[in-house]
């Protein structure tokens, strides 16, 4: 706490941004639960909301610099526990993503490995002294964010291990990788392509093609996309109201509370609600983003972009696949979808920020 | 700490933000094609995923006879229907299903997994469950299971007047009688219901857009227990001369009112059609199956011989010696009369006496009165696939047409039609409209009398009642010895015209065997047509004792005073005394030799029980003093009203007629 100035210094516009939205996302999970299985959803969020603000004040109080000196251990951290769910982990839906702890909770691994990986590449490319990162520089981290992802690719985790890569690529473009080293990644993607197609899973593959053509299967793999675009399109202007969405309430969008809650969302608030819901999520970002510039050091930018990267790509790979934009992935909503350890880690994420924005008033 | 980099750094933050809006931007887009643009569409693709709406069946009107006894009635029934979407072991519903209702298993597997993979919620088992199997289902109390509002259509009387009423078929619509024709105003008008349901399929909400409106009663001109004789006579008559189909009208000929239609064969509505054929069997023969009529047709040649030649009953007719020259061809006449007067052209059904008069009348007044009398068009009754049968315009007459019109040949009639031609002699030259509907009733509503157009006169008064005493004598000295009443007078005419057999191109040894009458003969209460189909024996026989026994019920049913006191005499044993038969096709030789008799229809068809066959039967009191007459009816247990003294003279019911129950038995003495 000794690096505290006065609690006056905390980014409070970011911290109300962040618990608006998720004081939408608690009424819509209440909307889309009521009456289910799920019916204790909403509270247990507010829980972990209140928790999430714990820890993000906790984070904000620490400077990031003894964080970033800590990334070999939480590296080594994360790879144990990541092995350690494949072996021991609780298999739900088909995947083993979630480590069971005491009374009926359990954790998502995958989650707070982000908060390791945002650090990873703060750290590794902070070491890079000149305004151009080299080859073996850049391998070096390619290598190091590589074993995480797989081993989360090996739960099976798309999703996750997508937001990994793309903290790795906000990085190292901000890091200036030469674009002849551009051109390379590209053309090793564009080989590797077949190949990774082959490793997906037979589901994974579905989706993909339910994407080009969610007519193909309107009854089977299509079904969920069909029903989320009923759901955001018969929503129209103002929406049918909380707990008065057809598609929601009568379950035809499958998890309304997680996944595709952002469907439930567009039907119950429509256009004027998504607007605003998305408007605050701008906010957000750009809160972060000026953070970054404010940083009083490269390492400060990257964790800041580095959060608003995975924070940006999770809004839009969710919002995407909701209308129908994207394929059918299973990352949650930041913020606003039901979830322990996503929620957390967000906050976590968001302490990362405030951490940076306190250093500057350290020198 | 070393600066931040701020050129570089901060040139490429923006290209991130700027790739990043990029994105935001696809995303608005496809927000407002989607929210705003495309709203209506999805809106209407929701609600038609999550309201169902379903048809709520309206129960059907009542069918009843002339004195509100039903005869086709609606009785609520239930359907099951399963949630294949909420089923949680597929074999398991199979199991209890197959169990429970006898259904088809592999069937039933077949149904339900379509239906599961084709994510329906509602699939109808088995529609008109039973008491005890909706008990059941609904003991088992499973929510995948819903049970929803039917009717089932009864006919409690079974066969009685089916071919008349009809019969609906899966759906609950008319398929056939009366069921079809005036399937409109029977069926009602079914309701909705709007179910909202979840993506399960589970019934959420339930919401009525509009109930269900009961279909409207029917109230018939048919006698109930008229129609039981009419039935019971001509099936068995059918059956016992292995008619191919038959048919009978009785009715009010004053007022048109049908008390009675009947068919052979007949069916049970209860059934439901399996078969094609079996759908055949649901014709009403008395109006769809138009034929030759014979020689029932001279009441109409020879009413026009009374009317447009100026011929009496006593007019005497050359008869020839059983051959007649027409049109420089010799035809030979089976029967040699020589000469006699038209009356007993008549009773004789003498062809070459029937051939003097139509020659008398000339072509076009013949065909005249032959329309006149309503042949060659639709009676307009209200059942379905009336025939209008045949009657050829003077363009296509050949040149020995009248003749054979004359004979009842080269035209063809339904029984309905004969029944309306004999009410015009019955009711004194006035040609009625067939009454069937009398009155309906919409729920809720008054009863609304149908009324038909008004008669039409087609003979002067006295030319019908001197046919009637003319008809009077065929039954008295004729060929219709055998339709002779107890206790009434009767008149009527045979018939029997050679069926041509279209495959061999001739006319065969089978007949369509009629009788035409009605009772009593100074007042007719009613009149009866009866034709039998494809018999091998003369209409005075065949046809004769079938107006008899109906005749003898429906007069006692409508309560006419005998008017007739000495007991009918024994009818004449020999055979060719019945000799009516029509010579058809003139200038041809009809050959063949007789083939043997078509398979009778199958099927015994079951007769429902009524009243009126068991119980006491009537004493003879003819003759006997009041003193003896209530001696014998005290000793019998019976009730009697009498009036008058001296003998007893009339009595009604007849000796040997079932007294309905509680009935009292009449006696009218006098000295």
């Amino acid at each position: 706490m000794a690096h505290y100035r006065s609690l006056r210094d905390l980014d409070w516009g970011l911290i109300a941004l962040a618990l608006l939205l998720c004081a939408l996302g608690v009424l819509q999970i209440y909307s889309a639960t009521h009456g289910t299985e799920f019916r204790d959803a909403w509270w247990k969020q507010v829980i972990w909301v209140g928790v999430g603000i714990g820890i993000l004040l906790l984070v904000a109080g620490v400077d990031y610099h003894h964080l970033l000196d800590k990334v070999p251990w939480f590296y080594g951290l994360s790879l144990v526990t990541l092995v350690a769910v494949l072996l021991v982990g609780e298999r739900i839906f088909g995947s083993k993503r979630w480590i069971p702890l005491f009374g009926g909770f359990r954790i998502q691994v995958s989650e707070p490995v982000k908060v390791m990986i945002i650090l990873l590449v703060a750290q590794q490319l902070a070491r890079v002294k000149s305004d151009r990162l080299g080859l073996s520089n850049f391998l070096k981290l390619c290598g190091l964010v590589a074993v995480p992802t797989l081993l989360v690719m090996r739960q099976p985790d798309l999703g996750t291990s997508l937001t990994y890569g793309v903290i790795l690529l906000a990085g190292v473009f901000l890091a200036g990788l030469p674009a002849r080293h551009w051109l390379a990644i590209a053309l090793v993607a564009t080989v590797l392509l077949p190949v990774g197609w082959s490793l997906l899973k037979d589901y994974q593959k579905a989706r993909i093609y339910t994407f080009v053509n969610p007519n193909r299967d309107p009854l089977g793999a299509g079904y969920q996309v069909i029903q989320s675009k009923i759901a955001v399109g018969s929503g129209g202007l103002w929406g049918k109201g909380v707990t008065q969405g057809s598609q929601t309430q009568l379950r035809f969008l499958p998890v309304p509370h997680t996944d595709f809650l952002f469907a439930a969302f567009g039907e119950e608030h429509g256009f004027a609600g998504v607007v605003f819901a998305l408007g605050l999520y701008f906010l957000l970002l750009m809160q972060i983003v000026q953070n970054a510039q404010w940083a009083p050091d490269r390492a400060g930018v990257y964790v800041c972009m580095g959060v608003a990267a995975v924070l940006l790509f999770q809004l839009l790979v969710n919002v995407g696949m909701v209308i129908g934009r994207m394929p059918t992935t299973g990352l949650p909503l930041p913020l606003m979808s039901y979830g322990g350890s996503s929620t957390l880690a967000v906050f976590a994420m968001l302490g990362l920020v405030n951490s940076v924005r306190l250093q500057r008033f350290v020198n | 700490m070393e600066p931040v980099p701020e050129s570089q750094g901060t040139r490429r933050l923006r290209w991130l933000i700027r790739g990043a809006l990029v994105w935001a931007l696809v995303i608005f887009a496809r927000l407002i094609d989607l929210q705003v643009i495309h709203h209506e569409q999805y809106r209407r693709q929701a609600i038609r995923q999550s309201w169902d709406e379903l048809e709520v069946p309206a129960p059907r009107g009542r069918i009843t006879d002339r004195s509100g006894e039903t005869l086709a009635i609606s009785i609520p029934a239930e359907t099951i229907v399963l949630n294949p979407k909420r089923i949680p072991d597929l074999s398991v519903a199979v199991d209890i299903f197959t169990e429970v209702l006898g259904l088809d298993r592999e069937r039933l597997q077949e149904r339900l997994e379509w239906a599961v993979a084709h994510r329906r919620g509602y699939l109808p088992i088995k529609r008109r469950i039973s008491r005890e199997e909706a008990k059941k289902v609904r003991g088992m109390n499973l929510d995948w299971v819903e049970i929803h509002p039917d009717s089932l259509r009864r006919y409690p009387k079974g066969t009685l007047a089916a071919n008349v009423i009809g019969s609906v078929d899966w759906w609950g619509e008319g398929n056939a009688g009366l069921e079809l024709s005036w399937n409109e105003r029977l069926r009602g008008r079914p309701g909705t219901l709007r179910i909202m349901r979840d993506a399960r399929g589970k019934a959420i909400e339930t919401e009525v857009l509009s109930p269900p409106e009961p279909g409207a009663d029917v109230g018939l001109s048919i006698d109930e227990r008229i129609q039981y004789f009419a039935d019971r006579a001509l099936h068995r008559a059918a059956r016992q001369w292995r008619a191919a189909s038959g048919s009978l009208v009785a009715m009010n000929p004053k007022t048109g009112e049908i008390l009675a239609m009947s068919s052979y064969p007949s069916f049970d509505p209860n059934r439901r059609v399996r078969s094609p054929g079996e759908l055949r069997r649901r014709v009403n023969q008395a109006i769809t199956t138009p034929f030759e009529p014979g020689s029932v047709f001279k009441i109409v040649t020879l009413s026009a011989g009374l009317e447009a030649a100026g011929l009496q009953p006593s007019t005497l007719i050359d008869c020839g010696n059983g051959v007649i020259r027409l049109f420089r061809r010799r035809i030979h006449d089976i029967h040699s009369y020589g000469t006699m007067p038209l009356e007993k052209v008549l009773w004789k059904s003498s062809n070459i006496g029937a051939i003097q008069v139509a020659l008398r009348v000339g072509e076009r007044p013949l065909l005249e009165y032959v329309r006149r009398f309503g042949f060659g068009r639709r009676t307009g009754i209200e059942l379905p696939a009336e025939s209008a049968g045949l009657v050829r315009d003077l363009s296509q007459w050949r040149r020995t047409s009248i003749a054979s019109v004359a004979m009842g040949h080269e035209i063809s009639v339904t029984t309905l039609q004969l029944a309306l031609a004999t009410s015009v002699i019955a009711n004194g030259g006035l040609l009625p409209r067939p009454r069937l509907v009398l009155w309906t009733q919409r729920p809720g509503g008054g009863k609304e009398t149908i009324e038909g157009p008004p008669p039409q006169r087609v003979l002067k008064p006295e030319t019908a009642i001197a046919m009637r005493r003319m008809m009077e004598g065929v039954v008295l000295h004729g060929t219709g010895t055998r339709a002779r009443l107890a206790g009434y007078s009767a008149g009527g005419k045979t018939g029997s015209a050679q069926i041509f057999d279209f495959e061999t191109g001739r006319y065969s040894h089978r007949y369509n065997a009629s009788f035409v009458g009605f009772a009593p003969v100074q007042d007719p209460a009613v009149v009866i047509v009866v034709t039998l189909n494809g018999v091998d024996r003369y209409g005075g026989i065949v046809a004769a004792p079938v107006f008899r026994e109906v005749a003898q019920a429906a007069l006692r049913i409508l309560g006419v005073v005998p008017d007739v006191v000495k007991p009918a005499p024994e009818p004449v044993e020999a055979e060719e005394a019945y000799d009516d038969l029509a010579l058809a096709g003139l200038g041809d030789a009809p050959a063949r030799p007789p083939r043997p008799a078509p398979e009778p229809a199958v099927e015994e068809a079951s007769v429902t029980p009524s009243p009126y066959v068991f119980g006491p039967r009537a004493p003879n009191l003819y003759g006997k003093t009041l003193r003896r007459v209530l001696e014998e009816t005290s000793r019998a247990g019976l009730r009697v009203e009498y009036s008058g003294a001296g003998l007893v003279r009339a009595q009604y019911p007849p000796p040997g007629a079932v007294l309905p129950a509680g009935e009292p038995l009449v006696v009218e003495l006098a000295r």
